[in-house]
């Protein structure tokens, strides 16, 4: 369904029809899933109320959740490689904590947005090294990281809010080239990020790890320093994302907002990124994150509970990740 | 290829389907409400029999300086600090009680315990405390009624039996009126106004959604209250909805209610950002730190919330009269310097009285 490094997968099945678009439904069929609901969305509660499809509300919708698509990149990059972080979304809240404090404290805020790259990257090396070296389980790994990242962050902050941040810090409420920069920033990665895994040879041993740890070992892929790698650049990206996420208002929760981990996670897997690892796109998580922001909008449109939000996206999850194993026993079973 | 789109579709078709037959959610509970007056009059007080504990066989302390102590949920945040202000103004006040601020250093329970074990050992006359949990607090503060001590919470309570009296800060009518009345004043009482709550089961919330619903069509029967939406306690996502309420309605949209302490400077945020400052207001609850920043712009004029200094001040005279004899099972009220008279409510909680509004002038002596 994905770009995979099974080329005969991606291959046009013989037969009658337009072998691209054939083509291009094995290559993307969850991403161009994806992609038609949001445009069905669009058009459905457009005609509904017409003011859903305003500049301003569009502009709300594609800025809303571009945090979560950035986190997701990084989610998708681990999820494919077979390895999960559900610390992430207190890592995000320890990130902006940090970031605040710089900036409040009058450091320059070029080094107030580039601290939380580097602290991210940096801690999620470690959990990179417990994973690849220590033979720790991720999800054992991560979720130790997730009660000291959230322990700490009370216990330091005592639960006081950051307020008085320089205008300066404020980036994701800048726009650039008509275009709020959290959009920018969203695009820019995607298409980074989804051209680096399936063009490098680096983002495609992520897949053959993932697809099948032994072949890969067997092909001489370095699967340890390539764990820690990837915990890396999801660190990298989890730092990025809290640059949005902590510039967006004038003031810094200091609590980690429940459930962004889980959120992150999700966008990944309704993305396409299947659980089992070796398959998926970030293209397709930044969609299903879009997606989100979409549903949710709508919710409110369309004066339906949010709790239908939670019941919709459990179903996409559940109805999602049955279809990939049905899939996979379609096509090793 | 169908079980690849079937889902999606399935999913999104639910989801219209619904869309059409929902009405608008409050997000109140379906408890009664007991809606103010519109005026400031008074409520009627349901009499309740007493129904906190008693210090057993206390000295007579009526008018001997008292040795107490105060013990929050912690120290170190602006919030206690302010409670620990109003509690030595009111000392000094008095000028016959000698009392110290003594909390954990962390929101945690079992330090809180052996805090108040210790003190209860080495001998006070009166603890006041803001319980960690309501629970778990209540054995330690029964010891220390066994040992005479006169006990009094405030902020945070417990079980009414392991206290004498409970200083409550604010009840939910009041809470309710206030909003409302600071709201109807902003935007008239015409005016068009949504609701960002955490999520509709979260029981104050839903309480003082309740009482708010009832308190606005009984004093302010025009206001429309356009619908209400939840972002739990997540500020983006508060900013977001808020963003799209602010797109939904457009120009009908008069005001936005923040419901908790996260949506209020979100909501704040959103129609800065969106470029509304003046014509949508913000009010809601919220502490005035996170404030302090849309005050300072002019886009929030006010927020509410009690204030701690009051509060803080309230406990100490508690004690005080409840040392003295003077606060005892029946009172009906109990002096409190300079707030004046103070109810007494639920049996055995003194109400310290109408919500504070934090505004551009106040804000800045607070730190919480």
């Amino acid at each position: 369904m994905t770009a995979t490094t099974d080329d005969t997968q991606a291959a046009p099945l013989p037969g009658k029809g337009n072998a691209f678009i054939r083509y291009a439904y094995r290559s993307y069929g969850q991403e161009l899933t994806i992609l038609c609901a949001i445009l069905i969305m669009f058009v459905s509660v457009g005609l509904y109320s017409p003011r859903f499809l305003s500049f301003d509300n569009l502009n709300s919708i594609f800025a809303g959740n571009a945090y979560i698509a950035v986190a997701a990149i990084g989610m998708s990059m681990l999820i494919i490689t077979g390895q999960i972080d559900v610390s992430v979304g207190a890592l995000i809240g320890v990130l902006a904590t940090i970031s605040g404090t710089l900036a409040v404290s009058g450091y320059p805020v070029w080094l107030a947005w580039l601290m939380p790259v580097v602290i991210g990257m940096a801690i999620n090396a470690v959990v990179g090294i417990l994973v690849a070296y220590g033979r720790i389980p991720s999800i054992i790994a991560t979720l130790g990281m997730l009660s000291v990242l959230k322990g700490g962050l009370v216990s330091v902050t005592g639960g006081a809010w950051i307020s008085n941040l320089p205008p300066d810090f404020l980036l994701a409420q800048r726009v650039m080239l008509g275009v709020p920069f959290p959009i920018l920033a969203m695009i820019v990665l995607t298409v980074f990020a989804s051209v680096w895994l399936k063009y490098s040879a680096l983002g495609r041993s992520l897949y053959a790890i993932g697809g099948n740890r032994e072949a890969a070992l067997a092909a001489g892929i370095r699967i340890q320093r390539r764990i820690v790698m990837v915990f890396t650049i999801h660190g990298a990206f989890a730092g990025l994302a809290t640059i949005l996420f902590a510039t967006q208002l004038q003031v810094i929760q200091s609590t980690v907002p429940p459930n962004l981990e889980l959120t992150i996670i999700t966008a990944a897997v309704i993305g396409g990124v299947s659980v089992l690892g070796g398959t998926g796109t970030v293209i397709g998580s930044t969609l299903a994150a879009i997606l989100f922001a979409t549903i949710g909008s709508a919710l409110i449109f369309t004066n339906v509970s949010a709790y239908w939000l939670r019941a919709v996206i459990g179903l996409l999850i559940l109805i999602t990740v049955l279809a990939d194993m049905m899939r996979r026993r379609k096509v090793w079973g | 290829m169908l079980i690849k789109v079937l889902p999606t579709f399935l999913s999104l078709s639910l989801l219209t389907g619904v869309s059409y037959a929902a009405p608008a959610w409050t997000g109140a509970d379906d408890q009664p409400t007991n809606p103010l007056a519109c005026d400031a009059s008074p409520a009627d007080v349901a009499s309740k029999p007493y129904d906190g504990g008693a210090a057993v066989d206390a000295p007579n302390r009526k008018g001997k300086t008292l040795k107490a102590v105060d013990i929050p949920k912690l120290v170190g945040i602006g919030y206690f600090t302010a409670t620990s202000k109003g509690i030595a103004e009111a000392a000094k006040e008095m000028g016959t009680m000698d009392v110290k601020t003594d909390g954990p250093t962390k929101a945690n329970i079992d330090d809180q315990i052996t805090l108040i074990d210790n003190y209860t050992t080495s001998g006070v006359d009166g603890i006041l405390y803001a319980a960690n949990d309501p629970v778990a607090i209540a054995p330690i503060l029964k010891k220390a009624l066994a040992a005479g001590i006169n006990v009094v919470g405030y902020d945070a309570n417990s079980s009414p039996d392991s206290r004498q009296w409970f200083v409550n800060q604010a009840e939910f009518n009041g809470v309710a009126k206030s909003l409302i009345d600071t709201l109807s004043k902003e935007i008239g009482e015409d005016g068009a106004f949504a609701i960002v709550t955490s999520t509709f089961t979260t029981p104050n919330q839903a309480r003082w959604i309740a009482e708010m619903s009832a308190y606005q069509a009984k004093c302010h029967p025009k206001m429309k209250w356009l619908e209400t939406v939840e972002a739990q306690e997540d500020n983006i996502l508060s900013f977001n909805q808020a963003k799209t309420l602010i797109n939904k309605y457009g120009p009908d949209l008069k005001g936005i209610v923040g419901m908790t302490s996260v949506a209020t400077p979100a909501a704040a945020d959103a129609i800065t950002q969106s470029g509304k400052c003046g014509s949508i207001s913000v009010v809601g609850l919220a502490t005035p730190n996170a404030m302090k920043p849309y005050f300072a712009s002019g886009c929030v004029k006010s927020a509410i919330l009690w204030n701690p200094v009051d509060l803080g001040y309230a406990a100490a005279y508690v004690l005080r009269a409840t040392a003295d004899g003077d606060l005892k099972p029946g009172s009906k009220s109990v002096k409190a310097g300079k707030l004046g008279e103070l109810k007494v409510i639920n049996g055995s909680e003194i109400l310290l009285g109408a919500p504070f509004v934090f505004n551009k002038e106040n804000a800045s002596s607070f730190d919480f």
